[in-house]
């Protein structure tokens, strides 16, 4: 089997030594936060209060009041300030700089986000004017169809983000009532449960209601497409809202595909046009497609970095701030610019300076699969808990390729290649989908590239495209010599699998197949199924 | 009723995927093309010197290798399949042509192709898949045209030589909707009230055309037909009429299953059904073949990977409007367990049927080979034909 050399930390880790003591059986969140030394400590409780602020600045605002009084999934937020922490485990120095930088910025943009649902939802805020430019879109979908509308004069609503994605992630238990909905109304329990949630918060009529139309999209799977038929009735026919079905092709490698997926699009825009009134800016456009490029460099070179003994940007943080950046902004907003290049340059600097975020990294993994969004923060504690360094995860494993980004004639046909191209390759989708090779074949590659000798492997176990290839996994990465370590879960269920019962999989593994111990033994076992 | 002659022929045919047609069309030389999805236009699969066999696994039992590549969290038709072409069940075929039309198929064919079980001993062998239309736009067609060119038609010629012309595609269209119409009049009798044939033996018939080379079964469905011309019904009408409607029905025991607790089903509208699957295409001599046929299969389409809400909404419509055609009493809507398409495409059809078009509904999950667990299905078809009956006798009814 592959191996990879052992890096030991030089340096002690300031402070806790044993992060797992601050998990408590009897509370909901954890006895007291982590110390970090007092320089960490003070940065780490400054980017605290900071949330706390953010927080603040939302919920003084009336209608944003009357809405966390409305909505149910709104009680999620509560515990953003506990969630951050699921974040920063045993971090320190840069790697804890770029934790929060990364991720204070996600939670911002989902309390703009949340705050933009409420100012034009119905039953909220109403702002008739305001709901009037409002395209509202999937939450799993790239908004490269919307890159050319000046973001003053067209708003673009993400709803499903904040009401079922962002707050699932705060709240483990928050899904589960949506699930029952869904379930009761008669959809089954082995769909994927994010469409299914998605749907039951629809049934449930529990979704904001804005908008002058709606963009859906078949993102990522069988049961993404089709939970888009039972949330486009409650728009469309009770709600007066106009849908628009974007059909992205499966099988994005192929190139005969493209002129359809570009027309898809030009057809999307002419929706968008029509219903808002407002019109196309190409100078809007090929900003954002500047931003867009900005934003692959930067990702480039992080992926580089951790191609290194020396990883700096890795885990949740990584992945939600891609995809933040990557398919809801799509260029949009320039502040993700500056964001991407302060995270780049403390990456660099922590390379620089050799950086750990463990006693010692003794594998390096490439995750692949879907994350569940209860154990938001597992990548972290198998680094600390096992020393097993995630290099990558798969959604993070997008698009390097370089969009056309001045404005001539030609580039503004082939920009409509360029957004269909993005729009198939979106996150999850463009591994899940487009045949086995990009799925698996990839995988084996990106192993190669970034030097691993571990593939951690979620298993999302309603997640058909990915487990359709399990025993080819099995196989091929046997004959590679690649341990395969198989970890599944329900996405966003946690009756299925508890948080322990996730990491468990892990120390099966480490123990019995791997023979080590952890480096952390406070962290093997902690009492966390029934926290937030 | 007095047993359809040609019954047992038929039947005998459904018993395995390499049966004893597809054997006889080997022998005249055809190239036989396995697929999997009825999206894939059927014609273009039977132009001259070809013959389509859509795959299916009869009499399906373990599932142990299959599941061990593919989990058992897949739906079971996946795994049957695979199982089957790992046992050498499908060593007949000399390609696969496979549409993304949904995600279990799709990894299915793709484990069978990493996995080798086809093609062997046959250089010319190919694996193909294709992207199909997602709604009924113009914009559809011209992806399916190109789809079908570069992904069916192409590969068939290169490789065999095959004579892809418009001039083919129309015989092969021909041919077509005379199966279409043989199994469409047979189907007519389905509508009376005393039925000359019932719903298993019309399935029966459905299927072969599916599962067999379609040039060698017209003699029999002709023979068949005369004989229903003068088929006396049974002096009783059926309990109750029920029109099926869901994913894909390749074993006909369902139906047998169905029809034993005393409901006729009058009408079928799943895949290797004959609505849509069994409706002629109609061509003009303005416009090429293979666009024609494209749109045909575009428009006809009942797959709920169609996403656009016309489509959405028109599916149950369309199963409405089949349901008063037939004289349904009433509507099951089913869905093998695991399939995600059919599982929201089952949730809301169910609700827009019995709410929207007011008919009664039962809306069951079932195993790919219903013979594995009969009797959770054959309780629910019981209480939905007995509570039908109730309400009927309510109306004031015959019961």
């Amino acid at each position: 089997m592959k191996t990879v050399e052992k890096v030991v930390n030089p340096v002690k880790r300031a402070g806790e030594q044993s992060p797992g003591k601050i998990y408590n059986e009897n509370l909901k969140v954890r006895a007291r936060r982590e110390w970090r030394g007092v320089k960490d400590t003070f940065y780490d409780y400054t980017r605290w209060l900071y949330l706390i602020f953010v927080l603040a600045r939302f919920i003084v605002v009336p209608r944003n009041i009357k809405g966390f009084f409305r909505y149910r999934w709104m009680m999620s937020y509560l515990f953003v300030p506990h969630g951050m922490d699921k974040f920063t485990i045993g971090l320190r120095d840069e790697a804890l700089r770029i934790a929060h930088t990364s991720f204070n910025f996600v939670i911002a943009d989902v309390t703009q986000a949340i705050a933009n649902c409420f100012r034009g939802d119905r039953r909220v805020g109403n702002d008739k004017a305001y709901s009037g430019k409002c395209v509202i879109t999937d939450e799993n979908s790239m908004v490269t169809f919307m890159m050319g509308f000046d973001t003053d004069k067209v708003h673009t609503i993400l709803r499903e983000v904040p009401t079922m994605f962002a707050s699932n992630i705060f709240h483990q238990f928050n899904v589960m009532h949506y699930l029952d909905i869904a379930q009761q109304y008669g959809i089954p329990g082995d769909v994927c449960p994010m469409p299914e949630a998605e749907a039951g918060i629809s049934i449930e009529d529990d979704f904001c209601v804005l908008g002058c139309c709606a963009v859906q999209n078949n993102t990522t799977c069988d049961g993404s497409l089709m939970g888009n038929g039972i949330i486009a009735k409650r728009l469309e026919r009770e709600y007066g809202i106009p849908t628009y079905q974007l059909a992205t092709p499966l099988r994005h490698k192929e190139p005969d595909v493209l002129e359809y997926a570009a027309q898809e699009i030009k057809n999307a825009i002419e929706f968008v046009e029509k219903h808002t009134g407002e019109k196309w800016n190409w100078d809007t456009y090929f900003t954002a497609a500047r931003r867009v490029n900005d934003a692959t460099r930067c990702r480039i070179a992080q992926m580089e970095i951790n191609s290194t003994p020396y990883p700096q940007f890795f885990g949740a943080a990584f992945s939600l701030y891609n995809d933040t950046n990557y398919m809801g902004n799509s260029g949009r907003n320039a502040d993700f610019v500056t964001i991407d290049h302060k995270l780049l340059a403390l990456a660099q600097k922590g390379y620089e300076n050799k950086r750990m975020y463990a006693k010692e990294y003794r594998h390096r993994a490439i995750v692949w699969g879907v994350q569940p969004q209860y154990v938001i923060d597992m990548l972290y504690w198998m680094v600390q808990c096992w020393g097993v360094m995630p290099l990558t995860d798969m959604l993070s494993v997008i698009n390097t390729d370089m969009i056309a980004e001045v404005d001539t004639p030609e580039n503004r046909e082939q920009a409509y290649r360029d957004m269909a191209m993005l729009n198939m390759e979106m996150i999850m989708r463009n591994h899940t989908h487009g045949g086995f090779k990009v799925l698996v074949d990839d995988l084996w590659e990106l192993c190669e590239q970034m030097n691993a000798d571990i593939v951690m492997m979620w298993e999302h176990m309603s997640c058909k495209a990915l487990t359709g290839m399990h025993g080819q996994f099995e196989e091929q990465a046997r004959a590679r010599g690649i341990h395969i370590m198989w970890v599944s879960h329900d996405l966003c269920d946690p009756r299925v699998f508890t948080r322990q019962a996730i990491r468990d999989q892990v120390n099966s593994y480490m123990r019995t197949v791997m023979r080590e111990e952890p480096l952390d033994p406070s962290l093997e076992i902690i009492p966390d199924n029934e926290a937030y | 009723m007095r047993d359809l002659k040609h019954l047992l022929y038929f039947e005998n045919l459904l018993q395995e995927a390499n049966n004893a047609l597809v054997a006889q069309a080997k022998a005249d030389g055809k190239v036989c093309i396995a697929y999997t999805c009825e999206n894939v236009p059927e014609p273009l699969l039977n132009l001259d010197g070809t013959c389509s066999i859509r795959l299916s696994a009869p009499h399906t039992g373990s599932l142990d290798i299959a599941t061990y590549y593919m989990t058992n969290l897949l739906c079971e038709p996946s795994r049957a399949l695979l199982e089957r072409a790992i046992e050498g069940g499908f060593s007949f075929a000399d390609c696969v042509i496979t549409p993304d039309g949904c995600t279990m198929i799709n990894r299915a064919v793709e484990n069978m192709e990493l996995l080798e079980t086809m093609g062997k001993n046959n250089p010319r062998f190919f694996h193909s898949y294709m992207e199909i239309a997602f709604k009924n736009t113009p914009n559809d067609v011209d992806l399916s045209v190109l789809q079908c060119t570069n992904h069916i038609l192409k590969p068939l010629q290169e490789n065999y030589g095959i004579d892809v012309s418009d001039a083919a595609i129309r015989k092969a269209v021909a041919d077509h909707n005379r199966i279409c119409e043989l199994i469409r009049a047979i189907g007519e009798f389905r509508k009376e009230q005393k039925p000359r044939i019932t719903g298993y033996e019309f399935h029966v018939l459905c299927l072969a055309t599916y599962v067999c080379p379609k040039y060698l079964l017209i003699d029999k469905l002709e023979e068949t037909l005369e004989e229903l011309k003068t088929r006396e019904p049974e002096d009783k009408e059926p309990r109750v009429r029920v029109l099926l409607v869901g994913s894909e029905v390749d074993d006909s025991g369902l139906v047998k299953l169905i029809e034993e607790q005393g409901a006729f089903v009058c009408c079928d509208r799943f895949c290797f059904g004959s609505y849509p699957g069994r409706v002629p295409i109609v061509l003009n001599d303005e416009e090429d073949a293979l666009t024609q046929v494209c749109r045909h299969y575009i428009q006809n389409c009942q797959c709920p990977r169609m996403m656009n809400q016309e489509k959405v909404y028109g599916r149950k419509a369309y199963v409405a409007e089949l349901a008063r055609e037939y004289n349904a009493d009433g509507v099951i809507y089913e869905q093998v367990k695991f399939c995600d398409p059919w599982a929201y495409e089952r949730t809301l059809g169910s609700a827009m049927l019995q709410h929207d078009y007011g008919f009664p509904v039962l809306s069951v999950d079932r195993p790919y080979n219903i013979a594995s667990s009969s009797g959770q299905m054959r309780t629910r078809v019981q209480a939905f034909v007995e509570s039908m009956e109730i309400k009927k006798i309510q109306r004031g009814g015959n019961a």
